[in-house]
């Protein structure tokens, strides 16, 4: 499809537009950092924005939802509830989107997740070119997720007064006519937009010092690696570091009844696979109780395990997990220190 | 779960019931503000069904009922003299299922920083020349001195967690407090770390449960739900220590509301 652009004093009109017919999520200033929520006035939107607190999987698969309700007078009978509303997240980052596709994998897996797919079947998503690194701890390039040519409806870059928009799919295209005034781009915009890239590249720097794809093949081999008790005396298994990651999914499920105890809904809330409680079953066993065991399962799963289960590595490098640390444990850090202790003659 | 079971877990809970079918739930404090017992008043003003759920047959702070004919009771504050521990076990005789209400009642909160003082000390502090008039020994939380069956944790208590716990009661399961911190809660809310701001906050440490509050508002967590079961000490004394803190404010910090916790008893 081709090339578009869009001059940034559209983006606000454009924006109010999509507000009148869809939830529009974006980036918005939260203290000094940055969070995507729902705009209620297009000028609160940060296309500037570095990197939000909680990845937009929050407009997808929210921290806590509805998913029934049970009626339990007079019998026993269930509903589904779907609060699911025709949805817009403007201003994604490339390492979101293609966290988005890992989700997309996860939840239409063995058993669809209707609540997640549904919402995204109703959600269109305007991401943006990142030219800049967030800060010194994204890592993206090294994941290979700094870019994206797919998983978008419409892709923006910034090429000084506009974005060029690349459009996705044909629904990106029907959004794009009926709510922006884009115009075809000329030889000058296409010209621009390379600059653009080409001074893009070298800004980012690699953070692994090995290729990506050997990740598994590392990891197979580190099961008993001394770095995962290191780990397990700095972490606080306070579950920032997986409730911040943008391809964590695991969640909750809790019934709670009303005072009347004739109904109940069901809700289900993410869950942390390093709190304490999380493997623990219902004999009181807790299979994984050593916060060495609980890293050692994130960093295999963001490295190998869904890898091997869903073809795409569980790390997107967007650093959200070392920023939110407050004992400085560090996956880039760690999967270093793992690849120099395996190839130290 | 069926409406016949659903009865059947209500029975098993509250055997003794008043004709109404309802359980008789009774309100009783010892040392402290009696705040928690104000939030079960204020939590009325959004759960009025509460008093349809149950019958308050003992609410001194809320009513002229005095019964002793009670199911379930709710139990606030510390235990600090000797001859609280008679009136607390005449309770715990009584109730099916004994409830400490709010941070006094569940982990000795505020009242337990007297423990780290010398005895003589604080007796002359807040009694003045008549110290000898007044037994008083160190603070205690109710479980030091009978079996507590749950807790509603915090300084307030939290509202809608009070309102879950009677939920839980009433259909006969483990009430649902966290044992996760409240990092967890403040992440879910998507809130700016307090650390990120240049702020202290126990959050790492500390029982979630009350939604984050404090940090939701820009206050660093206190501690004043108790600190979770395992917590990484040595990890959040670390952190504290890059935080800026000397050892003592990071002492400070760990006994604001859990010297009981700390200490014990303590110098008593």
């Amino acid at each position: 499809m081709r090339l578009r652009v869009l001059p940034k004093e559209q983006v606000p009109d454009m924006v109010r537009a999509l507000m009148a017919d869809y939830r529009v999520w974006g980036p918005k200033a939260k203290g000094p950092q940055f969070a995507f929520e729902p705009l209620y006035d297009p000028a609160e939107m940060r296309l500037d924005y570095n990197i939000s607190i909680l990845s937009p999987k929050v407009a997808l698969q929210p921290p806590q939802e509805r998913i029934a309700v049970f009626h339990l007078d007079g019998g026993f009978s269930v509903e589904p509830v779907l609060e699911v509303e025709p949805t817009v997240i403007f201003g994604m980052h490339t390492c979101d989107l293609h966290a988005l596709e890992l989700l997309d994998r996860a939840f239409s897996a063995d058993f669809p997740d209707a609540h997640y797919l549904e919402r995204r079947k109703q959600t269109l998503i305007i991401s943006i070119e990142c030219l800049q690194p967030c800060d010194e701890h994204s890592f993206c390039k090294s994941m290979g997720t700094w870019t994206a040519d797919e998983g978008y409806d419409l892709h923006l870059t910034d090429i000084g007064d506009a974005y060029t928009v690349h459009v996705g799919t044909e629904a990106g295209e029907a959004l794009l006519a009926k709510y922006a005034q884009a115009r075809p781009a000329a030889d000058a915009d296409v010209r621009r937009l390379n600059e653009v890239m080409s001074a893009k590249w070298p800004r980012f720097q690699h953070r692994l010092n090995f290729d990506a794809a050997e990740l598994p093949s590392l990891l197979a081999t580190a099961y008993d690696h001394p770095i995962w008790a290191e780990l397990g005396d700095r972490c606080l298994s306070c579950g920032s570091c997986t409730n911040v990651c943008p391809t964590c999914y695991c969640f909750n499920v809790i019934d709670s009844p009303d005072l009347s105890l004739k109904e109940a809904v069901r809700l289900r809330r993410w869950d942390s696979c390093q709190l304490d409680e999380f493997a623990r079953v219902a004999s009181g066993e807790n299979f994984r109780e050593a916060r060495a065991a609980r890293q050692r399962h994130r960093m295999f799963r963001k490295g190998k395990w869904l890898y091997e289960r869903f073809g795409k590595l569980g790390c997107v490098g967007c650093g959200r997990c070392i920023r939110a640390c407050l004992t400085h444990i560090n996956i880039v850090d760690t999967f270093n220190a793992i690849h120099a202790s395996q190839h130290r003659r | 779960m069926s409406k016949e079971q659903v009865a059947g877990h209500k029975e098993q809970v509250a055997g003794r019931k008043s004709q109404n079918g309802k359980p008789k739930v009774a309100f009783f404090d010892f040392a402290s503000c009696e705040g928690c017992q104000l939030t079960v008043v204020d939590s009325l003003q959004t759960h009025l069904d509460l008093l349809d759920a149950v019958e308050i047959v003992n609410f001194r702070e809320a009513a002229t009922l005095d019964g002793w004919d009670f199911d379930i009771a709710f139990v606030e504050g510390s235990i600090t003299r000797p001859k609280d521990e008679e009136r607390l076990k005449r309770i715990r005789e009584q109730a099916k299922i004994l409830v400490a209400l709010g941070a006094c009642a569940d982990t000795g909160c505020v009242n337990a920083l007297k423990n780290l003082q010398p005895p003589e000390e604080v007796r002359r502090y807040v009694y003045g020349e008549h110290a000898d008039w007044y037994e008083t020994y160190a603070a205690r939380p109710l479980s030091a001195v009978v079996k507590v069956d749950a807790v509603v944790p915090g300084c307030p208590i939290d509202r809608e967690e009070f309102v879950e716990v009677v939920k839980a009661l009433l259909v006969g399961k483990k009430p649902p407090v966290p044992d996760y911190p409240v990092c967890v809660e403040c992440k879910l809310k998507g809130n700016v770390c307090i650390f990120h701001m240049g702020g202290i906050c126990m959050g790492p440490v500390t029982r979630a449960g009350c939604g984050a509050i404090c940090p939701t508002y820009g206050d660093g967590c206190e501690g004043c739900r108790g600190i979770i079961s395992h917590p990484n000490e040595n990890a959040m004394e670390e952190v504290l220590d890059e935080a800026g803190l000397t050892v003592d404010d990071i002492m400070h910090y760990f006994t604001m509301f859990n010297a009981y916790r700390e200490v014990g008893t303590g110098k008593w």
